[in-house]
């Protein structure tokens, strides 16, 4: 055991050593600070009214009407250009050299079919912004629904106290408690524990591997292994590589709270005035309870532990850094399985996806916490997850320990998939 | 019931996929000795090597460690192993290096440090202590490999082609220090196709070839069986009887004669010491008489074929 330690030291210390993890510890937090900063930022540019032009081809005054509502709205400023139907494409075409000489964002033709029928048209540079036509398509709604009651008999005035403005509110319920934490939040969550989980298992397992080359091309591993055995250099490894892992994980994660919990600071700091800093540090942020925290972290050890073991494999294999890169493909393509199908994970946490991806041991450490964040899992399926889990890296880890054994001291032509598995017996 | 060998092999042989590396070899190295793994490359050294430190395992045969069962993984803190492939961690301190290497032997930290601090003052690298292995020469990476192998007192030394890439004067150097540690009572074990150095250092020696032991034991021994025994020998007073004698067919075979002095190869199963005496009687006054024994390099040529000699000659030109 006290061999496995030393080995766990040099590892760890050699790597916290390096000018690489030094600017990687600094960049990270850099990083998270432009996570927090840009929506700032983002909003400020939000900010600016977008210059729209409703082209009004019904000649019963819908334009006017559309154009009073969407006064209301901050984030448009609207101009009304009456035109005869026949006249409409005309219109829009020279529009749309407005667009392009950017004098104007776009311009929202209504028709007569835009009442009867509900269909509007927009043209404009801004068309990818889902909150833009978010904002237009409310108005349009809401016009086209006055309109209709109107033509139906109903007092204007009375239109106008019927529309109110409604809100939802968003309370994620866990195990039959209402959590308080809203449905954006636990999105949120959900995506920021993809994100660590993924950069982190890829980014340590690839260490691994870069280690067990390392030692393979500068031939000192013959010298270990004649005082090691194998499988302790290889534990050692992955346990040493892995609590440098957990160390700037922890810098980075300390950091962002830090950052967070001071965020009406940061706001200043990047120009904003004191209202705007206020009111962001009402804004809620999801309380994460030790659950999540203990899930994140049971699945992130075990992860990196399966991985940085497959990883280990291919580099017993290999003879050059070079030829690493080429090998790792299959193990890092495991790895995207669940980063491809993430959305899918999160428009249904208990689906039949969601929970096949979270008992596969491949995809269940990615895939389990980012369930896990969005929606209540049943305790069973934890368990279960976690023991496949765990019964396949012991599994790997066993198998990885013979490839190793074998694969380091083995230089030349790569194995096939029958050596391999002579290795494995052997 | 010869001591004990501190290392002995058994009949021991190893295949790889298509070839036999090491075939039904048995020897016994005793202690304190320095004895010298002799052959061409590709002879199988290294594997035989890598078997008694259990890298490899034999696939059949027995390899007993100091006597006992257990194999070379448990006893490494026993045995220090210098490596054909041998290489550093770039990136370390070499101080740092050292002190993981002896402790992943199981010496303990501040003795590790103090002893590595020493030897790098003995081997005269006490400047690059705090240096980063790759800022040294391949001369001064070598002697810390060397240095990593002796750290934590070893009681057997295995060294393989301890002395390839080794300019003379570190060649020297390393040689000094081999000798110094056996001297201590540390046992030897180094392999080597170099025939000038194992004939300087070694006390026993066993000679492979294509996996197969040609021939092994006291150096001394070796040569008195290799047989073929010269004799230069110088002669006053040769009228008479002494030419007689050297011209007897059945103590000489052949005699080679310069004037002032004859090399006589003597014939099959004659005694120097007869011919010695024939010339005494025959009333000659000897003023030289030399047994001069086959070099191991002759040995190694006679007994190892005209293809280790071909691959000898390759060698030599390559580190010429």
């Amino acid at each position: 055991m006290h061999k496995i330690w030393v080995v766990i030291r040099r590892e760890f210390l050699e790597r916290v050593r390096t000018k690489w993890f030094v600017i990687g510890t600094v960049l990270g937090p850099v990083f998270m600070f432009g996570v927090i900063a840009l929506p700032i930022l983002m909003a400020e540019r939000g900010a600016r009214a977008r210059a729209v032009v409703v082209v009004d081809a019904t000649a019963d005054g819908f334009g006017r009407r559309l154009v009073a509502i969407l006064d209301q709205t901050e984030t448009v400023r609207p101009a009304l250009e009456v035109v005869p139907p026949e006249r409409l494409e005309g219109t829009a075409d020279s529009l749309a050299g407005e667009v392009g000489r950017e004098t104007i964002d776009g311009f929202l033709l209504v028709t007569a079919a835009t009442v009867n029928e509900g269909r509007g048209e927009y043209r404009g540079s801004n068309v990818t912004s889902p909150a833009d036509m978010r904002i237009l398509q409310t108005a349009l709604r809401n016009a086209v629904f006055a309109e209709r009651l109107r033509r139906e008999g109903v007092e204007p005035s009375v239109v106008g106290r019927a529309q109110i403005p409604v809100e939802l509110v968003t309370s994620n319920v866990r195990h039959g408690r209402v959590t308080g934490e809203s449905g954006e939040a636990s999105f949120l969550l959900a995506y920021v524990m993809w994100f660590l989980l993924y950069i982190a298992i890829l980014l340590y397992g690839v260490q691994v591997m870069g280690s067990v080359v390392e030692e393979k091309t500068s031939r000192i591993v013959e010298v270990l292994v004649s005082s090691l055995r194998p499988f302790h250099l290889l534990t050692g490894k992955i346990l040493g590589v892995g609590a440098v892992g957990l160390l700037q994980l922890g810098i980075w994660v300390g950091f962002g709270k830090f950052m967070l919990d001071r965020r009406a600071d940061v706001a200043k700091l990047l120009g904003q005035d004191t209202e705007t800093a206020m009111a962001l540090s009402r804004m809620s942020f999801p309380e994460v309870p030790f659950a999540t925290i203990a899930t994140f972290l049971a699945y992130f050890l075990l992860g990196y532990f399966l991985y940085a073991a497959l990883f280990a494999s291919v580099a017993a294999m290999v003879n050059s850094e070079s030829e690493a890169r080429q090998a790792q493909t299959p193990v890092v393509m495991l790895l995207v399985i669940p980063t491809v199908l993430m959305i899918g994970i999160l428009n249904d946490p208990g689906g039949s996806m969601a929970l096949a991806l979270s008992l596969i041991p491949f995809t269940s450490p990615i895939a389990m916490p980012v369930r896990w964040a969005a929606a209540p899992v049943p305790l069973p399926e934890l368990a279960a997850s976690l023991a496949i889990l765990v019964a396949t890296v012991l599994a790997v880890m066993w198998v990885a320990g013979r490839i190793y054994r074998v694969g380091i001291l083995m230089y030349g032509k790569k194995p096939g998939l029958k050596e391999l598995a002579r290795w494995v017996r052997g | 019931m010869p001591e004990a060998g501190v290392v002995e092999l058994h009949g021991v042989t190893k295949r790889f996929a298509g070839h036999t590396a090491v075939n039904d070899l048995s020897l016994t190295i005793p202690r304190g000795a320095i004895y010298g793994l002799l052959g061409p490359n590709g002879a199988g050294k290294s594997t035989t090597i890598r078997m008694i430190m259990s890298i490899l395992l034999p696939d059949t045969g027995r390899i007993a460690l100091f006597g006992g069962r257990q194999s070379g993984k448990d006893l490494s803190h026993r045995i220090g192993y210098l490596p054909e492939e041998r290489g550093l961690y770039k990136k370390m301190r070499v101080v740092d290096l050292l002190v993981f290497l002896a402790e992943i032997k199981g010496v303990a930290r501040g003795v590790a440090r103090r002893s590595a601090h020493e030897w790098l003052g003995r081997l005269g690298l006490s400047d690059w202590e705090h240096k980063r292995a790759d800022d040294l020469s391949k001369g001064m990476q070598q002697k810390v490999q060397f240095i990593a192998t002796v750290l934590h007192r070893p009681e057997l030394l295995i060294l393989d082609e301890p002395f390839s890439g080794l300019d003379p004067v570190n060649a020297q150097v390393m040689k000094d220090t081999v000798v110094e540690l056996a001297r201590a009572g540390t046992t030897i074990l180094f392999s080597t196709h170099i025939m000038e150095q194992a004939e300087k250092l070694c006390d026993a020696v066993c000679i492979i070839a294509r996996g197969t032991k040609v021939v092994d034991g006291r150096l001394a021994e070796v040569k008195r069986r290799h047989g073929g025994s010269h004799v230069v020998v110088a002669v006053e007073r040769r009228e008479g009887g002494a030419d007689r004698v050297l011209g007897d067919r059945r103590l000489v075979a052949r005699a080679d004669d310069y004037g002032g002095y004859a090399e006589l190869e003597l014939a099959a199963g004659a005694d120097p010491q007869d011919v010695l005496q024939g010339l005494l009687r025959a009333g000659a006054r000897v003023t030289r008489f030399e047994i001069a024994e086959a070099t191991l390099h002759k040995i190694f040529i006679d007994m190892v074929g005209p293809d280790a000699a071909a691959a000898r000659a390759e060698e030599d030109t390559a580190h010429a």
